[in-house]
């Protein structure tokens, strides 16, 4: 089959925008805590930073960092949080704390506070907030104050936030993915149950088909189906009976045509002529064949085995009338006809002309291809529960390759004699109607045995 | 013999009217069912062979009138159909046999030689190869030698030569012999085969069947 399955596709656009949206909401979610995150951290960096410079006095040569111990400990709040300060003026000069501390990429308005990340040299997060000092005349008198904090706590909490928000958006899409999936699976149950229904048939089965309460849907697929199938059923009664018609059509100028050689040949002297005759006779006798081969072919249908009279068949005298009817056209044929009852008393459910048929194509193969001399034995045995019915000859026998590809339709085993090629397709036929098989076999030391077997009534 | 032919296809029937011919028939031509039936209805036939499918009349209609009529000839029904219930209604409505198209002309000639022999008593002398069957006195002779035949012999040789190239059945020859001596049946074929040594007749053992008599090749 081309393409993927319906199932597979269901359960692909369905799970794959899902997928897409949790990662773009998971994505978002983890923006927005990471900003909640810094504006927490800017808030708290900057009141520090605010602090800082409430301590700082103006005096007249400079200024004087009142930081009482509160101060410094409020600085250094957490061992873990790595907090670091800078106080300077001008704003290139270090007065108190770190000099490490990088100043703004740009400076900016008196008042106004700047943050930035910088590596010193861990990462950290920095605020940088320049004052106008108070005292007048002095020199300079702009005042920078930087408080900085390292980075990894507030990375921290961005990641708990998403893990937060993540892990229970990720139970909820597998519980969806398991609830689309067992949703597609039900909802495509019909559908399956369609396709079993169409794989578990015969190539010549036509019935409709039917479907347990089956979704609009499928019912309008199933309705096409059964409508195409009937047209299927009908195109083929129709061939069917127009084979039936030729086949009748046909045999009286056949026969016409028959005994009008078989006239010809007694009056013709000439050999050369006599030759010809002969040929066109025997082609008049092997169209007669085809035609009446043609037509318990169309009888062996299964819609025509059903309409056929059905009755328990007594194979004991089956085998002993029809082979009764062939001795003389075998002894003709300079073949010994014998039978041979192994087991008495076996009887097959069935239609007693189609049987008779089989068994008579079986007789007449062997009495045409065993050849002058050959013994050909009718056998009749029980196998297990099954009857099996046997023609065996010790002519030539068939080539294993020829055995299996017999049974085709106008296959023939030799080039010689009438034989139409349809002698043992109708045997197949006739048997597999009747729930049997039929095959050939190599008989010892050499010969063919053609062997139906049948199951017992 | 008198025999009518009525099938409408001029390429058949004018092949069988020659083969019926030389098959010392006289041979009456009906090209549909209603000359067919006229004919039948005025003229004494010894048999009749009618195909089914006849223009006008068909030829089931034709042998239910003829049958109504009160005409007991023997009638051989010919026709291109073939399933079952063809065959049934066929003789059903009055036909005596009944053979599909094609067929083989030795096989009507002889099965119109039956149905004319089933009309007749079978008392008429027969005379096969050597042997002449006496069937009024029940005397048989080989070449005008007479055979002593007991009477058990006598039914089975007499079986054997009516059924001549067909197979005799066991079973036949018991209920020909009136009594179940099956056992007994293959010495009574022992010495019939001892007796007909000459004759150019013999007879078949047919394995698992029974038996067949046959003209030896000379």
């Amino acid at each position: 089959m081309n393409g993927r399955s319906l199932h597979r596709q269901l359960l692909l656009w369905l799970l794959l925008p899902q997928v897409v949206l949790w990662l773009v909401a998971a994505f978002g979610a983890y923006r927005l805590a990471s900003r909640h995150a810094d504006e927490l951290v800017d808030a708290s960096l900057l009141q520090a930073a605010r602090a800082l410079a409430r301590q700082i006095k103006p005096t007249a040569s400079g200024f004087f960092v009142d930081l009482p111990p509160s101060a410094q400990d409020i600085l250094a709040a957490d061992p873990e949080d790595r907090v670091m300060y800078r106080v300077s003026s001008p704003p290139d000069q270090v007065r108190l704390g770190d000099a490490r501390l990088p100043p703004p990429s740009q400076p900016a308005p008196l008042g106004e506070p700047v943050f930035y990340d910088a590596t010193v040299p861990e990462p950290m997060r920095v605020v940088s907030l320049d004052l106008h000092l108070g005292a007048p005349g002095a020199v300079d008198s702009t005042l920078r104050v930087q408080v900085a904090r390292a980075s990894a706590p507030r990375d921290l909490l961005a990641r708990r936030m998403l893990l937060d928000t993540a892990l229970p958006l990720s139970i909820l899409i597998a519980l969806m993915s398991l609830g689309v999936w067992a949703g597609i699976r039900k909802g495509l149950k019909p559908l399956a149950e369609l396709q079993a229904q169409m794989e578990g048939r015969r190539a010549d089965a036509l019935d409709p088909v039917e479907l347990r309460a089956a979704p609009p849907e499928v019912g309008a697929l199933a309705g096409a189906l059964n409508e195409l199938l009937g047209q299927v059923q009908q195109s083929l009664n129709t061939q069917r009976r127009f084979i039936s018609d030729a086949a009748h059509q046909l045999r009286t100028p056949l026969a016409g045509l028959k005994s009008q050689t078989e006239l010809a040949l007694e009056a013709a002297t000439d050999p050369a002529l006599r030759q010809r005759l002969e040929r066109v006779h025997e082609s008049a006798v092997r169209s007669a064949r085809l035609v009446s081969q043609l037509l318990v072919l169309a009888r062996t249908d299964p819609e025509a085995v059903a309409a056929q009279e059905w009755a328990l068949v007594d194979c004991d005298q089956l085998v002993r009338e029809v082979a009764a009817e062939w001795v003389p056209r075998a002894l003709a044929a300079g073949c010994d006809l014998g039978v041979d009852i192994v087991d008495a008393g076996q009887r097959v459910q069935g239609v007693e002309l189609l049987l008779r048929e089989a068994l008579v194509n079986l007789i007449d193969n062997a009495v045409r291809y065993a050849g002058r001399g050959a013994t050909i034995t009718v056998r009749l045995r029980r196998a297990g529960d099954d009857v099996w019915m046997d023609v065996e000859d010790n002519g030539p026998g068939l080539a294993p390759e020829l055995r299996a590809q017999a049974f085709e339709r106008f296959v023939r085993g030799s080039a010689l004699g009438e034989g139409c090629g349809l002698g043992l397709a109708i045997v197949r036929e006739i048997v597999e109607r009747h729930g049997g098989s039929a095959e050939l076999r190599p008989a010892a030391p050499h010969g063919c045995i053609a062997r139906l077997t049948l199951p017992p009534s | 013999m008198n025999l009518l032919l009525a099938e409408d296809d001029a390429l058949l029937a004018d092949a069988l009217q020659q083969q019926l011919l030389n098959a010392s028939f006289k041979v009456e031509w009906a090209e549909n069912g209603a000359v067919a039936e006229y004919l039948l209805r005025k003229q004494d036939f010894d048999v009749a062979i009618l195909d089914l499918g006849l223009p006008m009349v068909d030829g089931l209609t034709v042998l239910k009138r003829v049958r109504e009529a009160g005409r007991t000839l023997p009638i051989l029904v010919l026709t291109a159909l073939d399933a079952l219930e063809h065959r049934v209604t066929g003789l059903q409505a009055g036909a005596d046999d009944y053979l599909t198209k094609p067929f083989d002309f030795p096989e009507l000639e002889a099965r119109l030689h039956a149905l004319m022999r089933r009309g007749r008593p079978a008392s008429q002398a027969q005379q096969l190869r050597k042997l002449t069957l006496d069937r009024a006195a029940r005397r048989a002779n080989i070449g005008g030698e007479p055979v002593e035949l007991s009477p058990r012999e006598w039914a089975l040789l007499d079986l054997l030569v009516t059924e001549r190239d067909h197979v005799v059945t066991k079973a036949q020859i018991v209920a020909a012999w009136g009594a179940d001596e099956g056992g007994s049946i293959e010495v009574y074929i022992h010495r019939l085969r001892r007796k007909l040594e000459g004759s150019g007749l013999a007879v078949r053992t047919v394995r698992g069947l029974g038996y067949l008599l046959e003209a030896t090749v000379q």
